[in-house]
Formats: structure tokens, sequence, C-alpha cells
């Protein structure tokens, strides 16, 4: 019985974590179909912030402001200078970010060195849950994820700018006929993945290594659980989640983890060629 | 008129880019006698991954389809070599031919499997582009988890190098002897690639380049074609890897991974895609850039590799051959009204 609680709970930790990497890209990749292979680098980028703020004696909530500000102004000052020039040309874009990509995790590598950084998770202790004790920091990330997946859900599904983007995509001419400055509303949507994406290192960042390669582990798995749940809706990112979150939990009792998180992979691109447009039909 | 004019030209072209060729050959083969032997060993390398440059041209290049992963088939083809080589306990004279062979078997297979898998499920575009990023990220995994076979972080040693029938039995290879193999080999797979895409051949990748739909609806079944140019590309690669496992000597995870695969794309876009010569002598050239700004810090290159990516895709986007070329043609025809009044007939 304890056994069963556990793996549930650590399925639901690491869904939580992919839910919180893929909602940013859901954005990017999902609803605009840019390739941004720089999306793990601003969840390595919130992960620093918080590194930074608690470095300068600040809390781990004051983090979460900041955090997601530098990752919307980085993202927005990427997609004003480069990114929407390439709107059109999708394999330019993928070249593109990699190289961002590459920039961006030297840079970080060269200013703060090689070393983890120091993080402290805001919340010690654990709880007893169902007979069974867990950590608490990581039910409240599965909340705080679940809280911010409602979140986006409605921005996107109940308000006026959530209306522009999916206008926007669906019809960029139409669109600008109504009225809507596309380029605008692309240019919000970029900086809100990635704004996403820092959050997401914010809250990841207590329970893993933060050094400047940690966002590479994200990505392929943050564009599958993207691509299997559906592109371009929250739903879909949940599903996408489970999926791939809840078959690599359950790999890892019974194998290596390097080897489950390639066989995950590999399912998952099963599971592409199955269902080409996701489990969930945005 | 005017396509006679064209055809001058076409042929001054020609000749001069034979002559080119020529000039680089020479160099290329005189190399071991003038740089020596340590840095032509590099040049032996670096020779070996443009094979991998090749292979990625090939496939981008012509078909327009980019693999993110492509050192995932360099590796299995290295990979297969060393473990055949030194794990299954045969004669090196054997083992080492078996090794090459196995090599790339092992890289077809997988592009067989991978390729009629995602082709003929009509993935396309930059969905093959992330499932093949997804493989390079598998094939790392699997070389550093299953380390029983594929000896982990630590890689293998020892792979016995190739033999060949000397006088005195099989033997080894000396150093420029292998050198000068290597570069017979690079020159025999360029040349039958572009022998074989020159014709009706390549009319046909390049009409699946340009539009898929239509091509099929003139009859050609493309994905069968894609599939081909893909296991093929596959193989070029894992050539270029079994050999470099047997020169080198040793293999490490190095060869597989997401750095080389998204390496060999900046080698074939600086080099112009579909060239097959130009991203041979970009891969040169980058190696030769890698090794000279990593003796000033190891920790620039990948800055510079970041800055290449973006620089090629807004100031070289037909690689820096093409580039040139087009500034050539640009200065010519600003200068052409005083030297050749007859201009609009150039055009036509």
């Amino acid at each position: 019985m304890d056994v069963i609680i556990s793996i549930s709970l650590n399925a639901l930790t690491l869904i939580s974590i992919l839910m919180l990497v893929g909602l940013g890209l859901a954005i990017i990749y999902g609803l605009m179909g840019v390739i941004n292979l720089s999306h793990g680098d601003f969840i390595t980028i919130g992960a620093f912030s918080l590194a930074v703020v608690q470095g300068f004696g600040g809390s781990f909530w004051l983090a979460l402001i900041v955090a997601p500000v530098v990752g919307a102004g980085l993202g927005l000052a990427i997609e004003q200078s480069i990114i929407r020039f390439l709107y059109a040309r999708p394999l330019a874009t993928i070249m593109v970010t990699w190289g961002l990509s590459l920039i961006i995790q030297q840079s970080l590598q060269l200013t703060f060195g090689a070393a983890p950084q120091r993080v402290l998770s805001p919340i010690t202790g654990s709880v007893e849950l169902f007979g069974a004790p867990y950590p608490a920091y990581r039910i409240a990330m599965i909340a705080m994820a679940a809280a911010l997946m409602i979140a986006a859900y409605l921005l996107i599904r109940r308000t006026r700018f959530g209306l522009d983007l999916r206008a926007a995509i669906q019809n960029p001419d139409m669109a600008r006929a109504l009225g809507i400055d596309t380029g605008r509303v692309y240019a919000i949507a970029f900086s809100l993945g990635t704004a996403v994406a820092a959050i997401a290192g914010v809250l990841l960042a207590p329970l893993t290594a933060v050094i400047a390669q940690m966002g590479i582990n994200y990505l392929a798995r943050s564009f599958f659980v993207v691509i299997v749940g559906g592109t371009g809706s929250v739903p879909g990112v949940v599903a996408g989640s489970a999926v791939v979150g809840g078959a690599e939990t359950l790999f890892n009792y019974v194998i290596p983890a390097t080897l489950s998180q390639a066989l995950v992979l590999v399912l998952a691109i099963v599971l592409v060629r199955l269902r080409p447009s996701g489990l969930v039909r945005g | 008129m005017a396509d006679g004019v064209r055809t001058v030209r076409r042929d001054h072209r020609f000749r001069l880019s034979v002559v080119m060729l020529g000039l680089v050959l020479a160099f290329v083969c005189a190399a071991p006698l003038i740089v020596g032997v340590y840095a032509a060993s590099l040049l032996r390398d670096a020779m070996l991954f443009s094979l991998l440059a090749l292979a990625l041209d090939y496939l981008w290049g012509k078909t327009g389809v980019l693999s993110f992963g492509h050192a995932t088939f360099f590796g299995a083809g290295a990979y297969g070599a060393a473990i055949v080589s030194t794990r299954l306990g045969l004669d090196p004279v054997v083992g080492s031919w078996l090794g090459l062979i196995a090599g790339i078997a092992a890289a077809a297979a997988i592009a067989l499997i991978v390729g009629y898998f995602l082709v003929f499920g009509g993935v396309r575009g930059s969905y093959f582009t992330i499932v093949t990023l997804a493989l390079a990220v598998i094939a790392e995994h699997v070389i550093v988890g299953w380390s029983e076979v594929t000896g982990g972080d630590a890689g293998l040693l020892g792979i016995p190098p190739l033999y060949f029938p000397t006088t005195d039995g099989m033997a080894p290879l000396s150093a420029e002897a292998l050198y000068w193999f290597v570069v017979a080999v690079v020159c025999v797979v360029t040349a039958l690639l572009y022998r074989g895409c020159k014709g009706r051949y390549g009319s046909i990748l390049k009409a699946i380049e340009d539009n898929e739909l239509r091509a099929r609806a003139l009859g050609h079944n493309t994905s069968l074609h894609l599939l081909m140019v893909f296991v093929g590309s596959a193989a070029i690669a894992a050539l270029g890897g079994a050999l470099y496992a047997s020169s080198v000597g040793f293999v490490a995870k190095d060869i597989v991974g997401l750095v080389l695969s998204t390496q060999v794309i900046i080698w074939v876009a600086i080099g112009g895609r579909g060239t097959l010569i130009g991203p041979i002598l970009a891969t040169i050239f980058i190696l030769w850039l890698e090794q000279e700004v990593s003796s000033i810090d190891v920790r620039l290159w990948p800055l510079f590799m970041g800055g290449l990516f973006i620089l090629t895709v807004f100031v070289f986007p037909d690689g820096i051959l093409g580039k040139a070329e087009q500034l050539i043609a640009g200065a010519r025809r600003h200068g052409a009204p005083r030297h050749a009044p007859r201009k609009g007939r150039h055009d036509g």
C-alpha cells in the first residue's frame, strides 16, 4: 500500500514538473508554432534567478515574482530582435533558437561558474499523506502547478487577450482585418511563454541541481509533452504530462533512470506516429 | 544568343571550380608531407567527420528534410565497429573489417526502422526534426545507461585498426597511408553522391523537396525515395563513424548525441547545403577554427557556435561560398553597364 502511494505521489511530482515545463512551450510551440529550442534555457534562467535573489537575501516568493519578469523581458527582447523575422521559416527558427540556447548556457556558466548554484526550498519538513510521509515542498509544488495550469486555461479561453491570440493564430490576415495587432499579440504570447518557463525554473529548482545545462534535460521531454498531449491546448499539456511522467515513474522502478528516459522518448515517438494530432484535440 | 552567353559563363564557372577543386585536392593529398604527421592525423579526423556532414547534406540538402540527430548514425557506426571488434574475441584482422561492416549495418538498420516508421507515417518538416532530436537524446541515454556493452561514460578502448594485405601478410597501414586511404574514401563517396544526384534521380529529389504532393501526383513514390535517402545517408554517416573508431582506436559518448548532431548542421549550413563539396570544406575549416578558438579559452567555443547558428540564418542562408558568389555576381552586375552595354542579354 505504502509503495503504491509513494509511486503515485512521485508520479504526480514528475507530472507537475512536466506540466510546468510544458506549459510555456504549449504557448510558444503549441499555439504559435515556433520551435523554440532555447525553451529549456528559460527554465534555467528562472532557476538562476532564484539563486541570485536568495543570494541577495531575498525570499523564494520574491524570486517567484522576479523570475517571470526576467524571463518575459529576455523573451520579449529575443522575439523583437530575432524571432519575429522568422515566423515563416521554421527550420531557420530551429537553428537560431539552438544558437541562442548555446549562448545562454555558456554565458550563465561563464558568469556563475560550473558548480551547482545553492537554492533553498521555502518549505521544509514532510507531511503525512494517507499514512505515508512525503516532502511538504513537493505537495506545495503540485498544488502551484495545478493553479498555474488553471490560470493559463482561463487566460487563453476566457479573456480578451486569449481570444485575440487564438484569432491571430487561426487566421492572421482576418485577425488583422478585424483590428487585432497580430505582431503585438505574438510578442506578448512569446514573452508569456518564456515567463512561464522561468516560473517553472523557480519551482523545480529546489528539487534538482541548478547548473547552466539543466534546461537541456527538459527540452526533448517538454516537446513531447506538448506533441503527445495535442498541440495548443492546456488540457493537452495535462494529458501529455500524465502519459510521459506516469510512464517514466513506472519505468524507473524497473530499469535505470537513463534507460527509462530513453524508453519514454521511444514511447512518445510511437504515440506521435499513431496519434499525430495528440491525445486531446485542441 | 543570350543562351550562348550563359552557357559560356557556366562553362567558365565550371572550369574555375574544377581548377579550385584540383588545387584543394592536391594540397589535401600532400598535407602529411607539408604539415607533418600529427597535423595530418587531425585533418584525417576532420575528413571522417566530413563524411557525417556529407551524409546530412545528402538528406537535408537534397530533400530538405532536416535531421537533428544525425550523430546517432555516426555513433552507431563507431560503436558498432568498436563493440564487434573488441568484445567478440575476434582476430583483429577479421574483426576490424567485420566491425566496419557491422557498424554500417547497425546504423542502416536503425535508420530503416525509424525511417519506415516516420516517413511512411507522414511525419515531415519540423515534426521530423524534433523526433530526430529525441533520437539523439535516446542514443546518448543508451550509451551512458548500457555501460556493460558500451563502456558508459568511459567509452571503449583498444579498437584495432583496419588490416590491409601487404608484402609481409596482413598489417595495419602507416599513418600516412591511412590518411590517404581516408582521403580516397571521402573522394569516392563524394563523387558517387555527386554523380548520383546529378541526373534524373537528382531532379526527383529536388521535386520532392519543392513540393512532395506534386511529386507524388506525378507518380513518384516519394515516401520510398525519402526512406532510401535516409538509410543511405545513415550508412554514409556510419562509414565515417566506423572508420573514425578504427583510426583513433577509442570511442566515447561525445560522438553520439546532441552536440555533434547540431555541430554537423552548422558545417552543412556554412558550407552551403546541397553542394556536397561545401560541407566537406566547411567541416575542416570549422574544426580548425574550433581548435584555434579553444586554444585561447575552451569556454569560448560554445559562444562562437551559438553566434554561427544565428549568423548562418541571417547572413549566410546559402553558405559562405554561396554568399561570396552572390557578392561577386552583385559586384559584376554593378559594374556591368560600363564594361558591357548589352547587359540585358546576360540576364535573359
